[in-house]
């Protein structure tokens, strides 16, 4: 799994702490999701894409190679 | 929530068995179980000492936990039986039972805090080749413990059918599968150690 939560991140002027503060999960597990070494749950990913005031398809995106 | 629900509930009845252990005059368990429930809760503490609150518990951590809780359960089992088979064929003669069981208390804290480890920082670190070394390793070290307990068996049951030293088994339990056993072992820090310096330079760089 790709992510683009970095770029939009940077956009909003949010730091990795705040975003972690505005979906309820600790720095560690954002820096894991931008990193795409961690896969999150529907729930997360729509919190986190609501908070980049984006959509979902937008901030993760499925390589095939994952599938 | 749940697995702090487990938390909690582990620390009171910790509690129940300190007291009842203090009564007893065990001091060996005391120790183990004061340290086991440092070990166990030391995410909790570390966090109310550093920023007076408890710690966040979101999805991943609660995967995490639930793969460490998983995994020391699976070791405690394994290593009650070992200890079990050892204990009934006397090989700890000499050496206290209590000493014995704190020293499992103690070591499957360290396998709970390995545990919570290698899922939150070892394991997205680690590429698929590592993990492949890091399964081999460790099904090794477990054929290895169950290799010398079976020896020991095996090597009782020869002297006492047949009447005579068998030095198969003996060898065998005693120095192959031990030898093998720490050269698993020594490969698994290895590896986890490694995967634990690429997080900590991951978290790091971020």
């Amino acid at each position: 799994m790709k992510t683009r939560m970095k770029e939009y991140r940077a956009r909003l002027g949010l730091t990795q702490e705040k975003l972690a503060e505005m979906v309820g999960v600790r720095r560690e597990t954002i820096i894991f999701l931008e990193k795409g070494k961690y896969n999150p749950s529907l729930r997360l990913a729509y919190g986190i894409a609501r908070a980049l005031e984006a959509g979902i398809e937008d901030i993760f995106i499925l390589d095939d190679d994952s599938t | 929530m749940k697995a702090r629900w487990i938390l909690i509930v582990y620390a009171a009845i910790s509690l129940l068995a300190l007291m009842l252990m203090l009564s007893m005059e065990n001091l060996y368990v005391v120790i183990a179980l004061v340290a086991g429930i440092l070990l166990l809760g030391h995410r909790e503490l570390w966090s109310l000492i550093r920023h007076g609150r408890m710690p966040v518990i979101d999805e991943r951590v609660q995967n995490n936990l639930t793969g460490a809780m998983r995994l020391t359960g699976v070791f405690f089992f394994i290593a009650s039986i070992v200890l079990i088979l050892l204990l009934r064929f006397n090989v700890f003669k000499n050496t206290p039972k209590e000493l014995i069981v704190s020293g499992q208390l103690v070591i499957v804290g360290f396998v709970y805090v390995m545990g919570y480890y290698y899922y939150d920082r070892v394991r997205p670190c680690l590429g698929e080749k590592a993990v492949r070394w890091l399964r081999i390793c460790l099904i090794t070290a477990g054929l290895c413990l169950s290799t010398i307990a079976l020896a020991i068996v095996l090597h009782n049951l020869v002297s006492v059918w047949f009447g005579f030293e068998d030095a198969f088994f003996f060898i065998l339990g005693l120095l192959v599968a031990p030898a093998v056993l720490a050269l698993s072992l020594l490969g698994c820090l290895v590896i986890y150690i490694k995967g634990l310096c690429a997080s900590f330079s991951t978290v790091e760089q971020s």
